[in-house]
């Protein structure tokens, strides 16, 4: 099989997991108890009961709990809907986010959040992968100096500190150092997003929390596989021959490391990207993670069943990523 | 050429004298007692036991201490009213013992969840060593008493989560074939949700349920039932390779059932690794408790490190004092569970070790 046909693969695999993942979420939703529709409304006051069973009507019949003639729907016509409208990108109406008594459309919100996220995501991502590999390569290739044990128990403290706190902490110290705090304002997210410096400004903070974050999970990683591996035949080898240690660490050591470096941190992902709804929510950064943390506290069904659709999907996109640079990484492997 | 042989293989065998020393001590011990020499050698490993001992102590104490000042209370041994929340004994956390004088127990410190109008924000004194909140509640007392609350749902979730992956995993290890199947199907769709989300998006529609336990109850529920999976793919692969191996063949030819097969056999020789899962796990489970109280998914009427630090977490710039105790708790709690996890795993499966 080709690459190009292991890709397609791939993708079609996706399908029936997003399959899961949205009966999962529809099922949560559906054995919930309380009534949707009463959350809905709200504290909605109403003079007459008939006032009150007219609103309630019209809502169900709005939110396809009750067709035209009054009848409740089947629970897998409601999910067969919700999958159509799924594939059409129609994620429905946000009940918190309204715009002139309107809900705003949910993939509106999320086509103009997701850019916040993502930036957030991929720059701190790319800087913990780098000072991850630095870290781990120097505490390994000195095993027991004075920097590998307090680089390992550097790692170890920042592994158990809550990420959210420690995004707090951050917070604090540029707070009593430059008087900066870093929660986000309105200013940060003028368009041109990418020419305003403010925006730059304000993703200082919460890129490094998270580059933090995601850094003492992947270093600790990198230092044991890389010590795993220098410990082989053919590292001895390749220094027995000659090699300038630089060379056997990155040509011999580190290529051969990477494999398992890269399953594990594939498989992490869900993780990282809980620590940005967590570091977002602390920054006030107006990303995804805010979106939906937003939409929870005030109980934005639709909010929160988009948002739980995107993140899985993310998340196995960003999986199916690191499965084809498997390929790139190791030619032995067959697809 | 003999003597030649001879001497080198004498020379191969040869250990130095600290090696010897230590086989000669491991002599006939037991698993458990190499294990436990192992940990008393590293010294991070021995911290951390430290710590979650001291912990564990400390959520002890401090449970046993409110439910006997609770039965002091409503037993209406102590003088005052039980039912007037400004009465002297809802106040304090008092000891008394039969011939004591009821007017005059030993007073140990503030009850955690009564509150001093006239004693809030005050930073950390002598009289109250971690400050008071904005409620005029003593922070000492709130940390003291929130150990067990903080702990316990780490252990009780932790728990449950590794039974229903140990039972899972068995089966679908055990007998393979379309069981197994489905369960990695299954375990394939809760991976690709993010945990911290997916938690919140079913707090949120289970807020109403009232089961006794209060919110935390139902929040350990869903904690286990999305969160076997891990466990459950480790003692999967774990049977997967135990059940080929001779002495389960061995058993088997001897005419075993497959129960006996797998609690007396299989289980066992997968100890380690789940001594290593629930160590490593409560961390994670502690921590994960702390995010969903801090962003406000917590029951707030808990007594909880987690809740506190919520309630306080907008405070930090001006009374450090008030979410930074909370915190710093739940700091060494994970750092303690981690620390002897990482230490277990070296203890138990020295392969690993790096």
């Amino acid at each position: 099989m080709s690459l190009k046909g292991y890709i397609v693969k791939r993708v079609i695999y996706i399908v029936p997991v997003m399959l899961g993942i949205t009966l999962l979420n529809f099922t949560l939703i559906n054995v919930s108890p309380g009534d949707p529709v009463l959350v809905r409304l709200g504290l909605l006051k109403c003079e007459t009961p008939e006032c009150y069973n007219t609103a309630y009507n019209k809502e169900a019949i709005q939110m396809g709990l009750l067709n035209n003639e009054m009848y409740t729907v089947p629970w897998f016509e409601r999910y067969v809907d919700f999958v159509n409208d799924l594939l059409h990108f129609d994620l429905g109406r946000s009940w918190y986010n309204t715009q002139a008594g309107l809900g705003i459309p949910i993939s509106q919100l999320i086509s103009e959040r997701a850019v916040y996220t993502i930036t957030l995501n991929i720059l701190s991502f790319i800087f913990s992968l780098l000072l991850a590999t630095a870290i781990g390569v120097v505490s390994a290739t000195r095993q027991n100096s004075i920097w590998d044990r307090s680089l390992t128990v550097a790692m170890l403290l920042g592994y158990s500190m809550p990420l959210f706190w420690l995004a707090k902490l951050l917070m604090l110290l540029s707070y009593s150092l430059f008087n900066f705090t870093g929660v986000a304002n309105k200013d940060a997210f003028k368009t041109p997003l990418f020419l305003n410096p403010n925006f730059y400004k304000y993703l200082i903070l919460p890129t490094l929390a998270l580059t933090l974050g995601g850094l003492v999970f992947m270093a600790r990683l990198v230092r044991s596989q890389l010590l795993e591996i220098l410990r082989q035949d053919y590292v001895t080898t390749a220094k027995a021959k000659g090699l300038d240690n630089r060379a056997v660490v990155y040509k011999h050591a580190f290529r051969n490391g990477l494999l398992p470096i890269v399953t594990i941190i594939g498989n992490s992902l869900p993780g990282l990207l809980s620590g940005s709804v967590m570091v977002e929510s602390v920054f006030g950064w107006p990303g995804l993670g805010t979106l939906f943390l937003e939409g929870a506290l005030f109980r934005d069904y639709p909010l929160m069943m988009a948002t739980n659709t995107i993140f899985p999907l993310l998340f196995l996109i960003a999986r199916l990523l690191t499965d084809i640079t498997y390929v790139f990484i190791d030619p032995r492997i067959k697809y | 050429m003999a003597t030649i042989d001879k001497k080198v293989e004498k020379e191969e065998f040869l250990l130095d004298e600290k090696t010897l020393r230590e086989i000669e001590t491991m002599k006939g011990a037991g698993q458990w007692s190499i294990v436990w020499r192992r940990i008393k050698k590293d010294k991070m490993g021995m911290l951390g036991l430290y710590i979650v001992l001291f912990l564990i102590m400390m959520a002890l104490v401090s449970w046993i201490l409110l439910l006997v000042d609770d039965w002091l209370t409503n037993a209406n041994l102590l003088l005052g009213d039980p039912n007037n929340p400004a009465s002297l004994n809802n106040l304090y956390i008092e000891l008394w013992y039969p011939g004591m004088d009821t007017s005059n127990p030993i007073v140990l410190f503030q009850h955690p969840r009564y509150q001093f109008a006239d004693q809030s924000t005050l930073p950390p004194s002598w009289e109250h060593p971690f400050g008071t909140d904005r409620l005029g509640q003593d922070m000492l007392s709130r940390v003291f008493f929130g150990a067990s609350v903080s702990l316990a749902l780490g252990f009780i979730g932790q728990m449950t989560t590794v039974i229903i992956g140990t039972v899972l995993g068995s089966i679908a290890g055990f007998y393979g074939g379309i069981v197994d199947n489905v369960l990695q199907r299954v375990i394939e769709i809760l991976y690709s949700m993010p945990g911290f989300i997916l938690m919140i998006f079913i707090i949120v529609l289970f807020e109403d349920v009232k089961i006794p336990g209060g919110k935390y109850a139902v929040v350990i529920v869903f904690f286990s039932l999305i969160g076997w999976g891990g466990t459950a793919l480790i003692i999967r692969s774990n049977f997967f390779s135990l059940k080929e191996q001779d002495f389960v063949e061995a058993e088997r030819a001897l005419g075993a059932s497959d129960m006996r097969i797998i609690f007396r056999h299989i289980l066992p020789n997968s100890l380690a690794p789940l001594i290593i899962i629930i160590t490593l796990g409560i961390a994670n489970v502690i921590f994960t408790f702390a995010a969903l109280a801090f962003f406000g998914f917590g029951d707030p009427n808990a007594i909880s490190w987690g809740d506190d630090l919520n309630k306080w977490q907008n405070n930090l710039l001006d009374y450090p004092w008030m979410p930074m105790f909370p915190a710093l708790f739940i700091f060494f709690t994970v750092l303690g569970f981690n620390l002897l996890g990482d230490s277990l795993r070296d203890a138990l499966d020295p392969r690993l070790k790096d």
